[in-house]
């Protein structure tokens, strides 16, 4: 996928290109070795059933890519380059959830655009939400 | 040596830690996360969080029980494919409140040449009283 929509059309309300992933374990662990975070958490399945989650769930930093994905989708290299996140893990998504990271427009000031973002799962509770601003110029 | 993060006092700062860019390495962490935004060439610009945090789990183990809370991050230059980076972190803040610990780390991400291409803070808390995960976040 690349840059749907040239970045400088965004008006405030607009809907970003939303991403939706459907997570499974094997992702999961794909992530895990990637990133180099093994905690059994999201790896054991015989650890994780012993948690309050009841079962493993995905890294937080796997799903906000889900999100980061969906603002180059919409800002190109702008976002790599002078992109800003801020948010906040609500909820755990878990092996077989569908994840949906959607945003919008919510104030343009100059070239700084700043949306607001989230991420949610088939049943739409919220994993993570926050605001993602961005430079476009 | 890997300390327990929980023992970590407000203003420890972990070893600086340096790594490289390689194109093998973004694209696994692509193939993991399934980004197809970026072309090869490019980094996503979430891989240099998940550079730093692989660094930090290399310094610290998470106490059992820990929970990603929040994340700032501020993307401030894209990374060159084939060049090297410096992570530093510090806890920047820890409190505890009803038999939580809530500790914030201070992410910073320089190139070969000090310009700084990433900073953030991750929030974690943690039960006061946890037992030490021999692996990851």
């Amino acid at each position: 996928m690349q840059q749907t929509r040239d970045a400088r059309t965004y008006r405030v309300g607009d809907e970003l290109p939303a991403v939706t992933e459907t997570l499974t374990q094997e992702k999961i662990d794909r992530y895990a070795d990637a990133s180099g975070d093994h905690n059994p958490l999201h790896i054991d399945a015989a650890y994780a059933a012993t948690t309050q989650f009841g079962g493993t769930i995905a890294h937080g930093m796997l799903v906000l890519a889900y999100l980061s994905e969906m603002m180059t989708a919409s800002f190109g290299a702008s976002w790599a380059g002078s992109g800003a996140l801020k948010v906040r893990f609500r909820g755990a998504a878990r092996p077989g959830d569908t994840v949906t990271a959607a945003g919008r427009v919510i104030k343009i000031d100059g070239e700084k655009m700043v949306c607001e973002v989230e991420c949610r799962n088939q049943n739409g509770e919220v994993l993570i939400s926050g605001e993602a601003s961005v430079r476009v110029s | 040596m890997t300390v327990n993060l929980a023992d970590l006092p407000k203003g420890h700062e972990f070893a600086e830690t340096r790594f490289e860019l390689t194109p093998e390495w973004a694209a696994e962490y692509r193939a993991a996360v399934e980004d197809q935004t970026n072309a090869p060439a490019d980094l996503p610009p979430l891989a240099l969080a998940a550079f730093s945090i692989r660094a930090l789990l290399h310094q610290g183990a998470l106490p059992e029980g820990a929970i990603h809370v929040s994340q700032e991050l501020n993307f401030l230059n894209r990374g060159e494919m084939g060049g090297s980076a410096v992570a530093r972190a510090r806890v920047a803040s820890r409190g505890e409140r009803q038999g939580w610990v809530l500790m914030g780390i201070e992410l910073a991400i320089e190139d070969e040449d000090g310009k700084s291409m990433m900073s953030g803070r991750a929030t974690i808390t943690f039960p006061a009283e946890g037992r030490t995960q021999e692996v990851g976040a």
